[in-house]
């Protein structure tokens, strides 16, 4: 024995102490003292009685912006307006005589509807020459323009394709996680939507043609999946690890005895593999679209907790947010947002183990769009 | 020696465990960071008509909330043929699975009562997967020609509701209406709401106009027209459709007028002896200052939403590029670098961003950079595209594209900050200039 | 001499003839009719604003995004300030124009700076400044409506369109 191993164990002790202590020193302030959009929400019966009310406080009333009263001019030719103002229109109008309204003919009038389809890009002109002096290095993943932005791209659907909702369980995410779990593959699975994995303006389109692109970042190379890896015999750590599972084990088996009000009934199973919990992540992040997000919400992490059913299934009435680093609203739409993703890919139940219940049945999500917003 | 190392491992492994093994105490804890970026799936059914003739109106004004929400490009309004639950009545509970079934995340439901002139709207906004309520549902009223209005509040309040920003729908644009051949346009001022509908003109078309603005409070417009011979610079008000000129010298070009967030001041630009300069003046004393005195071209001002900066363009470095400097005139920084020209700076309504045209190796782009010139990102390519204008929330662009060639023709087009969403806005004619008015009262 | 005379003739109809083509019939751009003065008489009578527009020539044309006059610029505007100063009655009203490669206002500016660069030359000649307005159209009167170089050099220009007396 010597005096370091003193110093050791009674680190480590203290250690333990804290551990054990801590929680109860150091509690986290309980989940429900952040006000979220539930503050705001009221019951449809809670409504219909404000609703109710004779003049509800929400009443605003609208009037038509006051116009001039000019009444003898003309306005734009009614041929030309749009067909979905039949009403009578504000009275705006001209101080101009009638004879004096131009005819529009010789223009290419535009159509009186919004054309919801971008124009495609001119074609580029043919600069190959440029492209090899101002951009030699080759950048083997442009973006696509694509409706959709995802973690991973996915190809255009073929024509019969029809896209799917949302994926089905039976896609995964990485091509990497295909390779090691064929099984997945068992079930024909809908075509993903087509994605592409970032936002590609018009100008970026174009301007692969003309110049260097300094402004969009390497992609992020998706998370190697190594559900197998402890199942392995190849444990990275072979000589300790018979040794090491029975240490803490033992330890358990002591903490266990220690009082502990929320002790398990049944047995707590070993803690989840990466490869597990990256498969949870991967299918929360499915269902994470943070497309409708307000710019100062896409600057907001919020940290939201979950409890689980056994079936994997979310309880989504035990949905509510632990903390967020941003304003009160925007606050309130990044958790709406991580709510609706959890939710969503959780209809079905989560993959996780079943016998690791206990390791799962309380979990804690952070969503953090700071990868999404430079999308 | 080997008790002891067991100890070791053994406290250790206890040291460890917080982290994964106690469970019971300590959750799971996983990091997301990687999500997608799509359109929101959402349905609008028809509002409830409370009233027997309110159906058509409902079915409109659905509609127009729908179309509002769609065109943002952040939502994906749901066909109402794939409806399962039917909308029949507004206090009824909201049948959740039936919404899911389609995959609907957010639902509006409203109910229009219309009596006499008078037009009521009530709306309520669901998150179909929480199934909740999201906010508090709200109630407009106005006369029934207010119908759109009203419709453009719904969809501004569900937009604002889901996505956290301001909405933009009950808004109007100011522009100007081309007609007549290239070389002999025929130019109005012309007004719109925000979608195209309800378009008016301003001006008879017998004087040249350029470059309309709307005034903070939405109820005058600065503009351009060569009504005298020579560019000049006139203030309309649009109740009254009064209009008066604005600082009338011999001989002097006035143009490019903009109006300062107190609603008072305008800057300027003023041309006299080929040289151009910035000015401002005070509508109400009337008095005028001197912002720049160089040699170069500067033009095309616009205010800082605070009031205490403009950015504007000039030419003194050589060619156009962007500067910043105090309200009161003095020292200007340079805040454009990149390669190309730059022209008509437009500072966002929220302050942090200034959209621009540039012009590049043949092309022009609508792009935005941050208030210091970093982070410059071009949104759109074309032949021709010019003058950004500011959705009143910041978050989206119009602008004026123009297409080559001898019967080339200007339209008004819109694009997301993001870049994405890139469409044309309806007008009734070829259409150019547009300025965003603030949100309506 | 009765050859020589008619020889002197051909000739003048000729250059009438080239000018004719080249500007498209004449006439001022349209930009602004008011105040141009209506009849513009023969091309061949020194004297008349059509010789004037067609024989001399009223506009000069510029460079990409430059306002400076070149050597046949210079030539023309010659030409006009001797017109200007042998016809008393007639003043000046200088248009500026740019090519629509560039956006509305700084072309506007652009269009005055070319405008001043042919009043001050004129001016420089001798002719009187209170003759001789300018105003800038920036690119909203293009001359040839085309998309490429060949229209945009013919745009890119400051036409001298005589008014009636002004500064006589």
């Amino acid at each position: 024995m010597t005096t370091g191993a003193y110093i050791s164990g009674a680190g480590h002790l203290f250690m333990m102490l804290w551990v054990l202590l801590g929680g109860v020193i150091f509690r986290a302030p309980p989940p429900n003292v952040v006000s979220t959009a539930e503050v705001s929400l009221i019951s449809p019966e809670a409504y219909a009685e404000l609703a109710a009310l004779p003049e509800p406080e929400s009443t605003q009333d609208i009037a038509t912006p006051s116009a001039p009263d000019l009444s003898d001019s003309p306005t734009v030719p009614d041929a030309a307006l749009s067909p979905q103002s039949p009403a009578p229109r504000p009275e705006i109008a001209e101080p101009a005589d009638a004879e004096d309204v131009p005819e529009p003919p010789e223009l290419d009038v535009p159509a009186a509807e919004v054309d919801d389809v971008a124009p495609s890009p001119p074609a580029a002109p043919d600069t190959s020459d440029q492209v090899a002096l101002l951009a030699p290095v080759a950048q083997p993943e442009a973006p696509r323009s694509a409706p959709r932005v995802a973690p991973v791209p996915a190809p255009a659907p073929p024509p019969l394709a029809e896209e799917a909702p949302e994926l089905s369980p039976g896609v995964t995410e990485t091509p990497e996680a295909r390779e090691e779990e064929p099984v997945v593959e068992e079930q024909p699975a809908a075509a993903p939507p087509e994605a592409t994995t970032e936002i590609v303006t018009e100008a970026e389109d174009e301007g692969q043609a003309f110049a260097p692109r300094t402004s969009i970042r390497p992609r992020q190379r998706p998370p190697r999946q190594v559900l197998e890896a402890t199942r392995t015999p190849t444990d990275p750590e072979p000589e300790a690890s018979d040794n090491l599972s029975a240490a803490i084990a033992g330890a358990l088996a002591e903490a266990a005895t220690t009082p502990e009000p929320t002790a398990p009934s049944r047995p707590l199973g070993p803690p989840l593999t990466q490869g597990e919990k990256d498969t949870l992540r991967v299918a929360v992040q499915r269902c994470w679209n943070v497309g409708s997000l307000s710019t100062e919400a896409l600057r907001t992490t919020v940290v939201v907790a979950v409890s689980m059913l056994p079936d994997g299934k979310p309880d989504n009435g035990t949905i509510r947010m632990l903390s967020s680093d941003g304003s009160q609203a925007a606050t309130s739409q990044a958790f709406e947002a991580a709510r609706r993703a959890v939710i969503r890919c959780g209809l079905n139940g989560y993959d996780l183990p079943a016998d690791k219940y206990e390791q799962w049945r309380d979990i804690e999500m952070t969503f953090n769009p700071e990868n999404m917003r430079i999308k | 020696m080997n008790w002891l190392r067991l100890t070791c491992l053994a406290l250790l492994g206890l040291t460890l465990l917080p982290a994964s093994g106690t469970a019971q105490s300590g959750p799971l804890r996983i990091e997301i960071t990687e999500g997608v970026i799509e359109p929101l799936p959402i349905a609008v059914p028809n509002f409830v008509a409370e009233t027997p003739q309110a159906s058509d109106l409902a079915r409109r004004i659905s509609q127009v909330v729908a179309d509002d929400l769609r065109r943002t490009g952040l939502f994906r309004t749901i066909d109402d043929s794939a409806f399962i639950a039917r909308v029949t009545n507004f206090d009824a509970p909201v049948s959740y699975p039936d919404w899911r079934a389609i995959n609907a995340q957010a639902l509006v439901t409203g109910s229009v009562r219309q009596s006499g002139g008078r037009l009521d709207v009530r709306f309520r906004l669901y998150d179909v997967f929480a199934q909740a309520p999201l906010g508090d549902g709200l109630q407009f009223g106005g006369g029934t020609d207010s119908w759109r209005r009203i419709a453009h509040k719904v969809a501004d309040a569900a937009y604002s509701r889901i996505t956290g920003e301001d909405g933009y729908f009950d808004s109007r644009v100011v522009f100007v209406s081309e007609t007549g051949p290239k070389g002999q346009r025929l130019k109005r001022l012309a007004v719109m709401d925000y979608d195209g509908a309800n378009a008016a003109f301003l001006s008879d078309g017998s004087a040249l106009v350029l470059a309309p603005r709307f005034s903070p409070q939405g109820d005058r417009i600065l503009y351009t027209s060569y009504e005298t011979g020579l560019p000049r610079i006139y203030l309309l008000d649009v109740n009254s459709m009064r209009r008066r000129l604005l600082n009338e010298q011999s001989g002097t070009m006035t143009f490019a007028p903009r109006f300062g967030p107190d609603g008072d001041t305008v800057v300027y630009s003023a041309s006299t002896g080929g040289n151009t300069d910035l000015f401002s003046l005070s509508l109400r004393s009337g008095r005028q200052q001197r912002l720049t005195s160089d040699p170069s071209i500067e033009t095309a001002p616009s205010f800082s939403p605070d009031g205490s900066q403009i950015v504007f363009e000039s030419d003194r470095s050589g060619s156009q590029q962007l500067y910043i400097m105090s309200a009161s005139g003095g020292e200007a920084r340079r805040i454009s670098f990149g390669a190309g020209r730059y022209g008509t700076p437009v500072w966002s309504p929220r302050g942090d961003l200034i959209a621009f045209t540039k012009q590049n190796q043949g092309r022009f782009h609508i792009g935005v950079m941050r208030t210091d010139g970093s982070e410059e990102r071009l949104l759109t390519a074309s032949f021709l595209d010019e003058g950004p204008t500011w959705a009143p929330n910041g978050r989206v662009i119009m602008f004026t594209r123009e297409t080559a060639g001898a019967s080339g023709a200007p339209a008004l087009y819109s694009v997301d900050i993001s870049g994405r969403n890139l469409q044309r806005v309806a007008t009734p004619v070829a259409a150019s200039a547009p300025a965003w008015s603030p949100l309506l009262p | 001499m009765a050859d020589l005379r008619k020889l002197g003739l051909v000739l003048v109809l000729l250059a009438v003839a080239g000018c004719t083509d080249r500007f498209g019939g004449g006439g001022s751009d349209g930009a602004g009719g008011a105040g141009a003065i209506g009849g513009l008489g023969s091309p061949s009578d020194v004297t008349s604003p059509a010789y004037f527009q067609q024989t001399i020539g009223d506009r000069v044309l510029f460079e990409v995004d430059q306002s400076t006059l070149g050597e046949g610029a210079r030539v023309t505007l010659d030409g006009q300030a001797r017109w200007l100063l042998d016809n008393p009655e007639y003043a000046a009203r200088i248009e500026g124009h740019a090519d629509e490669r560039g956006t509305t206002e700084y072309n506007i500016a652009l269009g005055a700076r070319r405008a001043n660069a042919v009043q001050e030359y004129l001016f420089a000649q001798g002719v009187s400044i209170n003759r001789l307005q300018t105003v800038s159209f920036g690119k909203e009167r293009p001359l040839e409506i085309c998309s490429d170089e060949s229209c945009y050099s013919q745009n890119r220009r400051a036409v001298t369109v005589l008014t009636a007396g002004a500064g006589s």
